[in-house]
């Protein structure tokens, strides 16, 4: 066994140790679960819903939801991923309560054909080179910017699949429907997404 | 067996299968024998997995620090903890 196996077995340890205080209903175990926990889970909240408050309340809900679901808890995936699927759901819930948007149309932002099959206009080829993008802070802020003028259905799909990590599966539970719809909204809001970013990226227009 | 030809809107249609692996043998090679002849299927394939990429350090970027929680949210939350 490596070190990095017998740091892993150690966390293992030391979060079993942690459900079992949890399931006894020790107070310092829930402030410590609270403390190393509320960072990150806040963090994803708060990219899944872009208001303060809201991403406060979502966290709330998801810890409540996680105090009373704790004696069911059994181990089967890690602590941490159990509480970041739960604020993940706790998160949509709270779109869903939501006023919506007005929605950008998709269809006009994915590819067009000509009736051979050829995209009728593929314009120039995205700039790779110089310094990476994502250094920059306002380039950040143009990404995360366009991702929020996705239809929520679109947005929601790419967030829990590409930022999130969830599988096509958890993705399908999760939003309650087909494994392959996940699969199509998936690859059209990356399609609308790349069409947003396309003027800034595109040739020489940097 | 005798390669199927694809065009670039069927390509575009199997990009998401192709990046995750999930085409069957002969669509893959279908694919990449398109992608092989196709410059603008190239570009739009580099420009489809630049905006994934760009998406993931978008927002993992935006991370949080322990202190940067208030601590009237923690209080909140250990607060409202249901007792037995």
């Amino acid at each position: 066994m490596g070190p990095a196996d017998r740091s892993e077995q150690r966390a293992t340890q030391d979060e079993q140790a942690l459900v079992r205080r949890l399931q006894a209903g020790e107070d310092a175990a829930f402030e410590e679960l609270v403390r190393q926990n509320a960072a990150r889970l806040l963090a994803v909240a708060r990219r899944m819903l872009r208001s303060e408050e809201d991403a406060r309340d979502a966290l709330q809900e998801a810890f409540l939801q996680a105090f009373r679901g704790i004696q069911k808890f059994a181990g089967d995936a890690r602590l941490s991923t159990w509480l970041h699927r739960i604020v993940v759901n706790a998160s949509l819930m709270k779109l869903r309560t939501r006023s919506r948007k007005p929605e950008l149309p998709l269809d006009e932002l994915l590819p067009r054909f000509l009736e051979d099959g050829h995209r009728s206009d593929p314009g120039p080829a995205w700039r790779t080179d110089g310094p990476d993008p994502v250094e920059s802070r306002e380039l950040r802020t143009l990404v995360r910017a366009n991702i929020d003028r996705l239809p929520d259905i679109y947005r929601n799909v790419l967030l829990l699949r590409d930022i999130e990590g969830l599988s096509t599966e958890e993705t399908a539970g999760m939003l309650d429907i087909k494994v392959d719809t996940v699969k199509v909204r998936l690859h059209r809001a990356r399609q609308a997404l790349r069409t947003l970013l396309h003027p800034h990226f595109a040739g020489e227009a940097r | 067996m005798s390669a199927r030809s694809l065009t670039c809107r069927e390509l575009i249609d199997f990009l998401a299968a192709y990046l995750d692996a999930e085409l069957p043998p002969a669509e893959h090679a279908a694919f990449e024998a398109h992608l092989a002849i196709c410059p603008d299927c190239v570009d739009y394939l580099a420009s489809y997995r630049e905006t994934i990429r760009l998406g993931k350090q978008a927002l993992a970027a935006e991370t949080l620090r322990p202190e940067d929680v208030p601590g009237e949210l923690i209080d909140a939350i250990l607060a409202a903890r249901p007792r037995r």
